[in-house]
């Protein structure tokens, strides 16, 4: 099979796969429906604040896995409905952020600034078509150089890395993550060491499961699904319900402006925000390529940078915080144009950059069939690689989702205002419920909900000492991996105990790996999470 | 004025704690509770131990803990009052309850039912069918939801309980009626 043969068959696979219904006598397949049904879930679920795309990918993933079952034919509807979801959220997080001041997502913060107030001045519908078309735009953009990017990427470590310098790569990408993510280089060290042992007990290759303190209950390790919801969605829950009951008597109703004037988008306002979605999306790109920076810091960016080129550019203009379109244009599209580049390194080298590409390979790991990593794309013209044709349907997903947020994106945003009315401290139990529900259909024992729980605890307890749960679910994560690689790497060299060393490019990725955690020391304060 | 850190030891107590942990898994529980050493040989071929990857994921733990020792005087550190510690066990409480409701009320229903029409009814025989099947989970997962509720409104409420119910009703119904194969809690435990 051509390359060419290899993206005809990804698309044909979304579009000729298993069929829902038929509209107009034309087949929709299940894989168009479940990125629509993801794309409209996530918007919603990015409109209420105190919920985001992960929490929603997490409880939809048993749901899923139910109907669709783990043949290969349920990957690309599965991953098609994450996707959207993903998509969605990112866009939903504008709306709630423009209506009433209240970000959806921690990334929207910045359109607060320049939202509430249009809103204020009865121009929230133009508001939110300026942030529909920077999120798209953003989106779409990003997903582009993902496609582009990720098999030459692949490619290039497949043809250039052998296992030693695999294995250093792994370590510098969880060293840089364990630098870059939170305010303190220890603490994102302490957690990504966490995350590696908790990874370590109950396996390795000698007949004793090793750390299991000689137990059954321990013997098996911990099961995925429950130490990413635990410590990612649990932990933020348990978090947020204390916070609640600190702040319950202090919350006020929001409140929504009357609408006027004009608040269609015309040329000349998509004019005059183009420069700035153009900016920030190759800003949100940039940084979205690289694993475990998130949108929020790419909204900031695009925003400040935005707001500096907008004041030297253009003083007579209503300048960035009081009600300009710019400023949405900037933090959108910045925020926006992460979710696409967070999956180069996911699908090129199978590490996950944040939690939504977390659950994608927990997804593609639960149905199995999909190995994210440079194998991926390996372009065999003599036998089919069913995985390259997969990754391409993942492509073809993506940019339906696009299709899908440029056309109705706007319809359902308008739609999603009514979501901030939804009380977060009732919304927040049943989401407990729904999880460890989730959680117990997968794996039908009270203890695997028992893990979850105290995992959910060690959640709280990381970001109650300012420690990012990031890193630890990360390191978890490729734990496994990096164990086997570096048993693969010193065989083959021989038992060469120097071989992360003796080797240019390995020794190049380890230095790397140290400066960073080097220069993260310098840093003067932390924030706390 | 600038206000007082509430937490002002939190970084060096942490850094503390993760260098004892280190040194007593790296000394004691690693070397104590794996199969093999750090290195392996077997006939003249060396391989990696399984205690080596353990070992170095706690000597991490250990750095960071050093590192952090050094940035102890950072600000907004974070922390662990006794008021966190408190919602904690409040909330981890609440699950207990939520949870033991879950187990046992399906079995004691059925033991009272039996007791009732004098016919022997056996849980474990009826917890595949409707509307045994939901008894223990609807009634565990209200009680969790409303005492959320309850907790972070300060009183139960009537729209608590109605949330509550609907919520696991619901869920019950969503992974019940549609999935014959799924098993709801406590149901693959009984």
């Amino acid at each position: 099979m051509t390359a060419f043969d290899y993206i005809m068959a990804g698309i044909l696979a979304v579009f000729q796969g298993p069929v829902a219904f038929s509209f107009l006598g034309l087949p929709i397949s299940v894989t168009v429906v479940m990125v629509l049904a993801g794309f409209v879930l996530g918007i919603m679920v990015g409109a209420t604040p105190g919920l985001a795309g992960p929490m929603a990918m997490a409880i939809s993933l048993p749901i899923l896995i139910s109907i669709f079952g783990f043949s290969s034919d349920a990957l690309l509807p599965v991953l098609g409905f994450l996707i959207g979801v993903m998509k969605g959220a990112t866009v939903g997080g504008a709306v709630p952020a423009i209506l009433f001041n209240t970000p959806g997502t921690p990334d929207a913060y910045m359109t607060t600034l320049d939202g509430y107030p249009m809103a204020q001045a009865g121009q929230a519908r133009k508001a939110l078509k300026v942030a529909h078309f920077s999120s798209a735009a953003g989106d779409t953009f990003s997903d582009i150089v993902l496609i582009v990017c990720a098999p030459f990427l692949a490619l290039l470590v497949e043809r250039y890395l052998d296992l030693p310098e695999k294995t250093a790569l792994l370590i510098l990408s969880l060293a840089f993550i364990a630098a870059i993510i939170g305010g303190s280089v220890g603490k994102g060290i302490i957690a990504m060491g966490l995350g590696l042992l908790v990874a370590f007990i109950g396996t390795g290759e000698d007949f004793y499961p090793r750390l299991s303190f000689g137990t059954q209950t321990l013997a098996q390790g911990f099961s995925v699904t429950a130490v990413i919801l635990g410590v990612l969605i649990l932990g933020e829950v348990f978090k947020a319900f204390e916070d609640m009951w600190h702040n319950h008597r202090r919350a006020q109703p929001a409140k929504e402006t009357p609408q006027q004037g004009d608040q269609r988008l015309h040329a000349a306002d998509l004019k005059r925000i183009a420069p700035h979605v153009a900016r920030s999306a190759v800003i949100g790109t940039v940084i979205g390529a690289l694993p475990g920076i998130g949108s929020t810091l790419a909204a900031t960016l695009g925003y400040s940078v935005g707001a500096r080129t907008h004041a030297r550019r253009h003083p007579d203009r209503k300048p960035f915080g009081q009600g300009a379109p710019e400023g949405i244009a900037a933090t959108e599209a910045a925020n926006s144009s992460v979710s696409g580049a967070n999956l180069i390194p996911v699908l090129s080298l199978g590490i996950p950059g944040n939690a939504a590409a977390v659950f994608l390979i927990l997804a593609a790991e639960s149905i199995g069939g999909f190995n994210p990593g440079p194998a991926v794309f390996r372009f065999s013209t003599d036998t089919v690689n069913p995985e390259l044709v997969m990754a391409f349907g993942i492509f073809t997903a993506m940019m339906l989702g696009n299709l899908f947020n440029w056309t109705l994106g706007g319809l359902f945003m308008r739609a999603a205002g009514v979501m901030v009315r939804v009380p977060k401290h009732m919304l927040l139990p049943v989401v407990l419920l729904m999880t460890l529900t989730a959680i117990y259909v997968q794996d039908p024992r009270m203890q695997a909900i028992w893990f979850t729980i105290g995992f959910g605890v060690l959640g709280y307890g990381m970001r109650r000492l300012g420690i990012s749960p990031l890193p630890f679910v990360i390191a978890f994560i490729l734990g496994g991996k990096l164990e086997e690689t570096a048993r693969q790497a010193f065989a083959a060299t021989g038992a060469d105990p120097w071989f992360l060393f003796n080797r240019p490019v390995a020794a190049i990725l380890i230095l790397a790996a140290i400066g960073f955690v080097a220069v993260s020391l310098r840093k003067p304060s932390e924030t706390q999470q | 004025m600038q206000t007082p850190d509430p937490f002002p030891r939190t970084n060096l107590l942490l850094s503390l704690g993760c260098i004892v942990f280190a040194l007593v898994a790296v000394f004691l529980w690693i070397p104590m509770d794996s199969g093999s050493g750090l290195i392996l040989k077997v006939r003249r071929q060396v391989n990696i131990g399984d205690a080596l990857a353990p070992t170095i994921a706690a000597t991490v733990i250990g750095l960071g803990g050093v590192m952090v020792f050094f940035q102890r005087r950072a600000p907004n550190a974070g922390g662990i009052s006794l008021r966190n510690l408190g919602s904690v066990a409040y909330l981890l409480a609440i699950c207990g309850v939520s949870f033991a409701l879950m187990r046992w009320t399906g079995p004691v229903v059925a033991w009272i039912a039996g007791g009732i029409t004098g016919e022997a009814l056996d849980y474990r025989l009826l917890r595949d069918t409707a509307p045994w099947k939901y008894l223990g989970f609807v009634l565990g997962g209200w009680v969790l939801v409303s005492a959320l509720i309850g907790w972070i409104e300060g009183r139960i409420t009537a729209r608590g309980l109605i949330v509550g119910a609907l919520a696991s009703l619901a869920l019950a119904l969503l992974y019940g009626v549609p999935f014959d194969h799924l098993l709801l809690p406590p149901n693959g435990d009984v």
